[in-house]
C-alpha cells in the first residue's frame, strides 16, 4: 500500500513537473512577439549555405513573430556588411540582428547602441551586443582536434587554413582549442607558416593553395589538412587532393552543411571529420532572443545551439538525415 | 568616348542626338534617385545625405586620381588614359599602414610616408610601362593591379588587421564644424586637385595633352612627361585614399579593392555626363561618386538584393560607356555632313 502511494505520488510529481515544464516552454515562446517592430537583419553574405540558412532562419522567425524584417546582405564583403549597419541605423529599426562580420562592424554596433537600438549578434561576440547566438565553439574546437588526431594515428604533419583566427573570436576559439588538443599529441607537427584562405571564392582559392602545398610537401610528408573555422575551403582542398592523386591526406573542417556532408559520405573520401552546426536554428534563436529582450526577459551574454559531431562517412549520412537535408545512400 | 580639343559652340533649341546620348546616363540616374525618393520615406533626409557623403569618401579620392589620368591621356577607354590599379594601390597603402601601426607598433609618422612611397612607386611603374615601354594603359594598369593585390596578400598574409589609431578613429568618427572629418578633408583634396588641374599652367597643359596629343606636341608641350606624371599623381591619390579606407573599415581587410574598382570606374565615367563637352572632369568625378553612393544606399534601403545592385551597377557602366560611344558617333556623323 505504502509502495503504491509512493508510486502514485511519484507519478503525480512527474505529471506536475511535466505539465509545468510544458507550460513554461509554451509560456517562454507563446508570449513572444515582435508585433510592430522593425528588425534589421544584416548578413555578411548569402552565397554560402551557413550564412543563407542563418539569415533565412532569422528573417522567417521575425516574420512569424509579427515583426517587419529589414534585410541587408553584404555580398560576402565584410566592409559592405559593416556599412550596411549604417543604413539600418538610418532606417530607424527597433533592433538589429547581425550575422558574422569582422572588426569593421564594432564601431557600427557602438553607434547603434548609442542610438538606443539593441544589437543581437550571431557568431560575433561583441561588447556592444545584448546577446550572441552561436554554436558551442569550445566543443567544436576540441572535438575536431581529437577526431583529426585519431584519423592520423596520433602522429604526423598537418597543415591548417587559419585566416580568421585573429579577426573573428569564434575562429580564435575553434582553432585555438584545436591547437590546445594537439599539445597532447607531441608527435603531431603543425606546418608553418599556416595557410590563409580567402573569405570570398573560398573553394577555388583553397584548391590552388592546396595544390601548391602538395608540391611543397611530397607524399609521406603531409598527413592532414585542417580548415580551422569553416568548411567551404575544404571543398577545394578535397578537389586538389583528388586532382593530385593524394587522397591519403586526411581532411577535417567545421560547419557540416549538406554539400560537405555529401563529400564526406562518398566512398574513400579523404574528408574524414567535421562538426555540423544548425545555422537555421541559430538565426531563429537570435530572432527569438530579440523578442525575449522586448518582453523584458534577461538574456545571458551568449546562447549556445547544439552541434552534431561527424566522424566518418556513416555519421555523415546519419547527420545529413537528422538535420533534414535528405537521405544519402 | 572621344577627345575634343575645342569647346563646342553653345546651341539652343532642339538638343542634338549626340547631346541626348551623352546625357542619357544622367537621366537614368536622376530617374532612379527619384524612384528611390518616392519608395523610401527617409531617402531625402539629412542623415541619409550625410551617410551618402561619408560612404562616398574613398571612392571620391580614387576618382580624383583617375580623372587626372583620363585628362592627360584622353578619354578613350582603350587607347586613352585609364588607371585600374588605383584601388589596389589604395588597399596596398592601407595594408602597409595597418601592418606598421598594429603589427610593428610604428608611429603614423613612419607608416604614412612608407605607404605613400609605395603608392608613388606603383604610379611610377605604371608611368614607365605606358610611357617608356608603350603599353596601353588599360593592360599596363590591369597587370600592376593584379601584382599589387598579390603584394597586399604578402604584406597582410591575407588576414585582416585591426587599426584603432586615434587618427584613424578621428577620420571615422570625428567632425569639423559639424561635418564628417573625412568629407571635409576630401573637399580639401578636391580643392587642391581642382586648383592644380584648372587654375595652373601645368593643369591647362595637362588638359591640352589629353585633348589632342599631336597638337600638344606641336605646341612644344612635353607630352610623355605629363602622361607619366598623371600616373604618379594617381598613385598618390591611391595612397591618400588609404587612410580613409582604414577609417571606414576600422582596419585593413583583404578584397576591399574589388568594390572600389567598380565604383571608381562607374563614378568617373558617369561624371562625364555632367560636363557640357561630356568629358571626364574633377567636378564630374566627385558628383559621380556621390551619385553612385546614393544609389547603393538607396537600393539597400528599399531591400534590393545585393546581387541585383551589382548587376544594376554593371549595367550602368555599360550604359555610360555605350552612350558616350553613341554620342561620339553622332558627333562624327554630324561633322562628316
Amino acid at each position: 500500500m505504502k509502495k503504491s502511494i509512493t508510486s502514485g505520488l511519484q507519478l503525480l510529481a512527474f505529471c506536475v513537473a511535466a505539465s509545468t515544464s510544458a507550460a513554461t516552454s509554451s509560456l517562454a515562446d507563446g508570449h513572444l512577439t515582435l508585433e510592430g517592430k522593425k528588425i534589421g537583419v544584416a548578413v555578411v553574405g548569402t552565397q554560402h549555405f551557413w550564412d543563407r540558412e542563418a539569415f533565412n532562419g532569422a528573417l522567417d522567425t521575425v516574420k512569424k513573430l509579427g515583426g517587419e524584417p529589414v534585410p541587408v546582405d553584404g555580398g560576402r564583403d565584410n566592409q559592405v556588411h559593416a556599412d550596411n549597419h549604417d543604413i539600418l541605423l538610418n532606417n530607424k529599426v527597433d533592433a538589429v540582428i547581425s550575422i558574422l562580420g569582422d572588426g569593421a562592424v564594432e564601431p557600427k554596433f557602438e553607434a547603434l547602441k548609442t542610438a538606443g537600438i539593441p544589437v543581437f549578434t550571431v557568431d560575433h561576440l561583441s561588447p556592444h551586443g545584448i546577446n550572441n547566438t552561436t554554436s558551442d565553439n569550445y566543443y567544436m574546437g576540441t572535438t575536431i582536434g581529437r577526431y583529426m588526431a585519431d584519423a592520423i594515428g596520433g602522429k604526423g604533419r598537418v597543415a591548417i587554413f587559419n585566416a580568421f583566427e585573429g579577426a573573428l573570436r569564434i575562429c580564435g576559439i575553434r582553432s585555438g582549442l584545436w591547437k590546445y588538443v594537439l599539445q597532447d599529441y607531441p608527435q603531431i607537427e603543425i606546418i608553418q607558416p599556416e595557410l590563409a584562405e580567402a573569405f570570398a571564392n573560398a573553394p577555388e582559392d583553397a584548391r590552388k593553395k592546396t595544390l601548391d602545398l602538395l608540391n611543397q610537401h611530397p607524399k609521406g610528408s603531409l598527413d592532414a589538412i585542417h580548415v580551422g573555422c569553416w568548411d567551404q575551403p575544404a571543398i577545394g582542398v578535397v578537389q586538389a587532393l583528388e586532382e593530385a592523386g593524394r587522397t591519403e591526406v586526411k581532411v577535417t573542417a567545421l560547419d557540416g552543411g549538406p554539400e560537405t556532408l555529401e563529400i564526406m559520405a562518398e566512398e574513400n573520401s579523404p574528408f574524414v571529420a567535421n562538426v555540423a552546426q544548425q545555422p537555421r536554428k541559430i538565426g531563429a534563436t537570435a530572432a527569438m532572443n530579440a523578442a525575449r529582450f522586448f518582453a523584458g526577459e534577461t538574456l545571458l551574454p551568449q546562447t549556445f545551439v547544439e552541434v552534431k559531431p561527424v566522424n566518418g562517412p556513416e555519421e555523415a549520412k546519419a547527420v545529413y538525415k537528422e538535420l533534414g537535408y535528405g537521405e544519402l545512400k | 568616348m572621344t577627345s575634343r580639343t575645342a569647346r563646342e559652340p553653345r546651341r539652343f533649341g532642339v538638343p542634338s542626338l549626340s547631346a541626348m546620348a551623352g546625357y542619357l546616363p544622367l537621366v537614368i540616374f536622376v530617374c532612379l534617385l527619384g524612384y528611390l525618393s518616392v519608395v523610401s520615406s527617409n531617402f531625402l533626409t539629412f542623415p541619409t545625405f550625410d551617410l551618402i557623403l561619408r560612404q562616398a569618401v574613398p571612392t571620391t579620392i580614387v576618382c580624383l586620381g583617375l580623372s587626372i589620368v583620363v585628362m592627360a591621356g584622353g578619354d578613350d577607354v582603350v587607347s586613352g588614359g585609364i588607371d585600374l590599379s588605383i584601388p589596389a594601390v589604395a588597399v596596398l597603402a592601407a595594408a602597409i599602414i595597418a601592418d606598421q601601426l598594429t603589427n610593428h607598433a610604428a608611429s603614423l609618422a613612419v607608416a604614412l610616408p612608407l605607404a605613400l612611397m609605395a603608392a608613388l612607386l606603383v604610379g611610377a611603374v605604371n608611368a614607365m610601362l605606358v610611357v617608356r615601354i608603350g603599353m596601353t594603359p588599360l593592360l599596363a594598369t590591369l597587370s600592376t593591379s593584379v601584382a599589387v593585390v598579390g603584394i597586399v596578400k604578402v604584406v597582410t598574409s591575407s588576414r585582416r588587421i585591426n587599426v584603432d589609431h586615434p587618427a584613424v578613429v578621428w577620420l571615422r568618427d570625428g567632425t569639423i564644424g559639424g561635418v564628417s572629418s573625412g568629407v571635409v578633408l576630401t573637399l580639401v583634396f578636391f580643392g587642391v586637385f581642382f586648383f592644380i588641374a584648372h587654375r595652373t599652367r601645368w593643369g591647362l597643359n595637362l588638359q591640352a595633352v589629353g585633348g589632342s596629343r599631336d597638337a600638344a606636341e606641336v605646341s612644344g608641350i612635353p607630352v610623355s612627361r605629363f602622361v607619366a606624371l598623371s600616373f604618379i599623381i594617381a598613385g598618390f591619390a591611391g595612397g591618400l585614399a588609404a587612410m580613409f579606407i582604414l577609417a571606414r573599415g576600422s582596419g585593413s581587410t583583404p578584397g576591399t579593392e574589388e568594390n572600389l574598382l567598380l565604383e571608381m570606374v562607374l563614378a568617373t565615367f558617369l561624371g562625364s555626363a555632367f560636363s557640357p563637352r561630356r568629358v571626364v572632369t574633377l567636378w564630374g568625378a566627385i558628383l559621380g561618386a556621390v551619385l553612385v553612393s546614393a544609389l547603393s544606399i538607396g537600393f539597400k534601403s528599399i531591400g534590393v538584393n545585393v546581387f541585383w545592385t551589382g548587376c544594376i551597377k554593371g549595367a550602368l557602366i555599360l550604359i555610360v560607356v555605350a552612350s558616350a560611344s553613341l554620342s561620339a558617333k553622332f558627333d562624327r556623323r554630324k561633322t562628316a555632313i
